[in-house]
């Protein structure tokens, strides 16, 4: 009886995390988007008429990144292909701009998701000049009432601009613009300035359409979308943990410290993308053991998520290292952020060791020299000479890519770190 | 290959091909020489004739037309899929009977009953129908019968070792262009500098075909058996032999690994989007109708505020085509001021002229240097276009060249427009030089209307040879005032009532003032009728468009976003922006590394009671505003060291900021 429930519970939990991993992972569309009704409404309203009656239409959808522009999209085509007549009549083509890096590529790719007459299997025939011909002349035969909307659904829009002369935006957009096949080109950009990437006579042709999603949501919304995140939902099977899953959530957002947190990281990013990773971070440590989220494991995550990626290889050096990088941080000091080579470091140091060091014994210049490479390799300085062949190691010009409070702060959590060391850098100059 | 022109005291022809000489008599049927070296155009040899220097031989003749030879768009009157051997009496005025007698290819059978091998005619064409040929006119025929038997036009080619139909094509050829020379001199028989431009071709790909590899590994055949196999080659996939290629399917000699080598290559795929099922729905109510007359794709009916440029154009390509003369025009505008939807009406009109007989037919053509990949890709497309040949472009050279240098019979003037033109722009600039030669060329009959953005282009991009061959006919269009706006409207909605007044005006004014672009007017309007439509609470209750919509649709177009992107920030990615103003004002410049401006933020954060971030998320903040381009950004590989740039004016941040904390 015990092992059976025991197992019940395993198997809810795996339940647990498959549902709410699917919403973190953006593998399952929500319900409805939330925060963007009317941009909805008019994305929805466009693309509907492009299907049903055949008119030609171009739109951008512009808003920073992890602010659901590809959601937005996704959500209006699934409620566009449940409409009956529309479900056999549009014919989508998914283009990314990271993907189709040239016309050529991107021209393949589209003959290839439209299935036209030469395409063979997955193979693409004929030159670019002859694919190009051959769909110019495919889009030029059909007209708006009986051949089949495209729609052409332009993902990182800005790259588009910059293939050679801009062909494939103008081709697209003149044929929105004029009596030929229906389509609807749609590009998703992040860029606000991305009308000024574009050619004066592509401009021209372009609608003007532009959808903005940029999210004004307040910090009351944002703990509202928290908390309808991580419930459950309605049709969960075991009605029983439903109800402890949900109430144990709803006490969760009402903890100060997990508020905190929140507000902390509303700060930062009003964005889905970032809030999803704290509450995967946070998901990951539900178990059978552990039936819920507690307010630790929120803490957690955040300060896995806002830790200091550098203070972490910082916390990784020798204590010689350490010296060298101590040793920088006066050069900046003194010569207020002008770089500095290898000798004048090594000469910083020594002058440590001969008059203020107690704990740590002469180094030799070589290993010296070995850490300092050591150093340059891990990115923490950064060469400022182009040609590194011509000028010695010793006397190549390096930057120190590390802040103040960053060195100070790895001093203090650095074990064991020797007390004079730690005077010397605090201590003002050299 | 011996070729002789004599000219007997009979006035008859002979023409000596291969090693028969073969006699051509008025009232016999001829082959002349055409655009199309396999299909020759077709004549009845009346008589002949010497020009007043005695120098050349003339030949009046009747013609014959195929099927192929009637304009486009006229096919259709014939009402039936016709034989390939069918052609037609030509009644028609607009074609010069007159040809040079070097032309003559041979003779040809032409019956008036329906046979499998030979021309035959049944109907006549008089440019506007067909009529059933009327029995006086063939036969006031002197029906001398040739002394030779005439020239099969296809002989049968069963046997592999037959000669191929290829290659007694390019055997009449090189005896036509042979005989051009006009010279009486008896000439090598493999002289290579008798070979005709096309010849060669040929017998480079042949020798291509022959080369390539896998074809010869598959087949295991000598040079001598590809060669012929290139010819077969040909013969199967080209449209125009159905009965030949069924011939040799059935054929024991030639097994079907011919079809093995190309697999399954969709040669002939034709062009098209797929149908749909559900018909598209016509539009419902009044602001549905006035949205799909404000497309800008939808054709007005009449094209306002253009009148002048319209006449203009209209009489310089009406002119040309009536004297059979060529000539170049430049045209220039910003886009979207009719500059490509003007011409179009012209050629309308004088499409319709043409039909009512007013002018001379002639043949439009339209490229775009948009819409190809390579400049050269122009010649290709031109030649596509006039015959339906799909060459590669130096070989669509090498053949326009010819056609419009060399005076050829029943030529039509050819009405070219190039759009975009500084798209076509070379290095050496040959293809807008060739462009603009060909006009010039007396047999050409060439009119090319160029299109482009920019007013002085001809003296900003091209060398001085081809800026002079363009020649100063020209002519720009300008922008659209806000009353040539309003009226393009207005004529467009024709009567459809959908906008007050004073928001058509309001729209007008402001397109005006900003570009002129009519398709940007367009656009705002239509838009603004989808507010309307949306605002109305009713679907069914919905009013004009007024000047609240218009306002709207103005704002959502024209609107700059920065500022909404920065009042919509997080307080973070604002407190940034902060610091990045306050550390330009520090150093005087417009520029500052990472590192300044988070030192900057970390103090401005104390100032605010929020916690400081750290140095990773400080560098989020900054990337993020970098996607969005409100800020400008180095390589990120640089970290801390990376300059940041503001891509928006100080003060609209200081704007938008303020903005939120009020």
């Amino acid at each position: 009886m015990c092992t059976l429930s025991r197992q019940r519970k395993g198997s809810i939990h795996e339940l647990v995390q498959m549902i709410l991993r699917e919403r973190f992972c953006h593998q399952r569309l929500p319900e409805k988007p939330v925060g963007m009704e009317s941009q909805h409404k008019h994305l929805l309203e466009l693309l509907r008429r492009t299907a049903v009656h055949g008119e030609s239409n171009s739109v951008l959808i512009v808003g920073p990144r992890g602010s659901g522009k590809t959601m937005l999209l996704n959500c209006v085509l699934r409620e566009l292909l449940e409409v009956k007549d529309v479900n056999k009549n549009v014919l989508p083509v998914h283009l990314n701009g990271l993907l189709q890096t040239d016309d050529r590529i991107a021209l393949k790719e589209i003959t290839r998701q439209l299935n036209l007459e030469n395409v063979v299997g997955d193979k693409v025939f004929g030159s670019f000049a002859e694919n190009l011909a051959f769909l110019l002349e495919a889009l030029k035969k059909g007209d708006r009432s009986s051949s089949r909307p495209v729609l052409f659904i332009l993902d990182e829009f800005d790259l588009f601009a910059h293939h050679k002369n801009q062909t494939l935006l103008y081709n697209l957009l003149d044929v929105s613009q004029s009596a030929q096949a229906p389509v609807a080109v749609i590009g998703l950009t992040c860029r606000l300035d991305v009308l000024e990437l574009l050619e004066k006579r592509v401009k021209s042709r372009f609608s003007h359409r532009q959808i903005h999603l940029l999210s004004s949501l307040s910090f009351i919304q944002y703990l509202d979308n928290v908390r309808s995140q991580l419930s459950l939902p309605q049709d969960f099977p075991d009605t029983k943990f439903y109800d402890e899953w949900n109430d144990s959530i709803k006490t969760l957002c009402e903890d100060q410290s997990v508020v905190d947190v929140l507000q902390r990281h509303y700060n930062s990013s009003k964005d889905f993308r970032s809030l999803h990773l704290l509450l995967m971070l946070a998901l990951s440590r539900v178990s059978a053991s552990k039936p819920a989220i507690k307010p630790t494991d929120l803490l957690e995550a955040s300060r896995v998520c806002m830790v200091d990626s550098k203070a972490n290889i910082l916390h990784g050096l020798s204590i010689l290292e350490l010296c060298l990088i101590i040793a920088m941080k006066h050069l900046n000091d003194i010569y207020e952020g002008e770089p500095f080579n290898f000798q004048m470091v090594h000469n910083e140091f020594k002058k440590f060791l001969q008059r203020k060091s107690h704990s740590i014994h002469n180094f030799d210049k070589p290993v010296v020299m070995k850490a300092f490479e050591h150093l340059q390799q891990l990115e923490l300085i950064k060469s400022m000479d182009s040609s590194t062949a011509k000028i010695q190691k010793e006397y190549q010009l390096m930057k120190l890519l590390l802040d103040h409070s960053q060195i100070m702060e790895a001093l203090q959590k650095y074990p064991q770190c020797p007390t004079d060391v730690k005077q010397w850098a605090m201590s003002a100059f050299g | 290959m011996f070729v002789g022109l004599l000219l007997s005291r009979y006035l008859n022809m002979s023409v000596e091909g291969q090693e028969a000489v073969t006699t051509v008599t008025p009232g016999q049927y001829i082959l002349i020489e055409g655009n199309d070296d396999e299909y020759p155009f077709v004549a009845k040899l009346l008589k002949f004739f010497g020009d007043e220097s005695h120098k050349q031989k003339k030949a009046l003749v009747q013609w014959f037309l195929r099927l192929s030879e009637v304009p486009q768009n006229k096919k259709l009157l014939l009402g039936r899929s016709p034989h390939p051997q069918e052609i037609f009496y030509y009644l028609g005025r607009a074609c010069d009977n007159e040809i040079n007698a070097e032309s003559i290819l041979g003779t040809v059978h032409v019956r008036q009953d329906n046979s499998p091998d030979t021309l035959y005619v049944k109907l006549s064409w008089d440019t506007k129908a067909f009529n059933v040929l009327d029995p006086v006119l063939m036969q006031d025929t002197p029906a001398s019968t040739p002394p030779k038997p005439a020239l099969p036009l296809f002989p049968p080619c069963a046997s592999p070792t037959a000669t191929p139909v290829a290659g007694s094509v390019s055997d009449t050829r090189a005896t036509m262009s042979a005989g051009k020379r006009s010279t009486l001199e008896a000439e090598s028989i493999h002289s290579a500098s008798k070979l005709s431009a096309s010849k060669i071709l040929s017998a480079k790909r042949r020798g291509s075909a022959a080369d390539t590899p896998g074809v010869r590994k598959k087949l295991q055949l000598s040079i001598g058996a590809s060669e012929c196999l290139y010819c077969l080659f040909n013969i199967l996939f080209s449209p125009f032999f159905p009965e030949l290629r069924k011939e040799l399917r059935n054929s024991v000699c030639f097994p079907c690994f011919l079809i093995q080598v190309t697999p399954s290559t969709p040669r002939h795929a034709t062009p098209s989007i797929p149908s749909r099922t559900v018909p598209a729905r016509q539009p419902g109510n009044i602001l549905d109708e006035a949205r799909a007359r404000l497309h800008v794709s939808s054709v007005p009916e009449s094209l306002p505020c253009r009148e002048q440029e319209f006449q203009d154009i209209y009489n310089f390509v009406e002119s040309k085509v009536m004297d059979g003369t060529g000539g170049c025009m430049y045209i220039s505008g910003v886009p979207g001021t009719g500059k490509t939807a003007t011409i179009h009406e012209v050629i309308r009109c004088l499409q319709h002229a043409s039909d009512m007989d007013e002018i001379p037919t002639f043949r439009f053509i339209e490229i775009n240097g948009m819409k190809m990949t390579d400049p050269h890709q122009a010649y290709v497309q031109i030649l596509q276009k006039l015959t339906d040949q799909k060459v590669t472009a130096d070989h669509a050279a090498a053949l326009l060249e010819k056609r419009f240098s060399n005076p050829a019979p029943k030529k039509e003037t050819t009405v070219l427009l190039v759009d975009e033109l500084d798209l076509l722009w070379t290095r050496k600039q040959n293809v807008m030089y060739n462009l603009f030669d060909w006009p010039t060329r007396r047999h050409a009959r060439l009119v090319v209307l160029t299109i482009a953005n920019t007013m002085d282009l001809p003296e900003r991009i091209m060398i001085n040879r081809v800026a002079s061959r363009l020649g100063l006919t020209r002519m720009s269009f300008q922008p659209y005032s806000f009353k040539q706006l309003q009226q393009i409207i207005t004529s467009r909605l024709n009567k459809v009532k959908a906008f007050e007044e004073d928001a058509l005006q309001l729209v007008s004014r402001k397109v005006a003032a900003l570009s002129g672009d009519a398709r940007r007017c367009l656009d705002i309007c239509r838009r603004a009728t989808e507010i309307c439509e949306h605002s109305a609470s009713h679907p069914s209750s919905t009013g004009l468009v007024r000047m609240s919509h218009v306002m709207e649709a103005l704002d959502e177009m024209f609107s700059s976003s920065y500022i909404t992107a920065i009042g919509c920030a997080s307080l973070q990615e604002q407190l940034f922006l902060r610091a990045v103003i306050a550390e330009f004002r520090r150093l005087g410049l417009e520029e500052a590394t990472f590192q300044q401006v988070f030192v900057q933020h970390r103090a401005l954060s104390r100032v605010e009671g929020l916690q400081p971030i750290s140095v990773s998320e400080g560098l989020a903040v900054c990337q993020r505003l970098g996607a969005c381009r409100l800020l400008l950004l180095e390589a990120s590989r640089l970290d801390m060291l990376q300059r940041v740039r503001l891509n928006v004016s100080q003060d609209d941040v200081l704007y938008a900021l303020k903005a939120v904390r009020d």
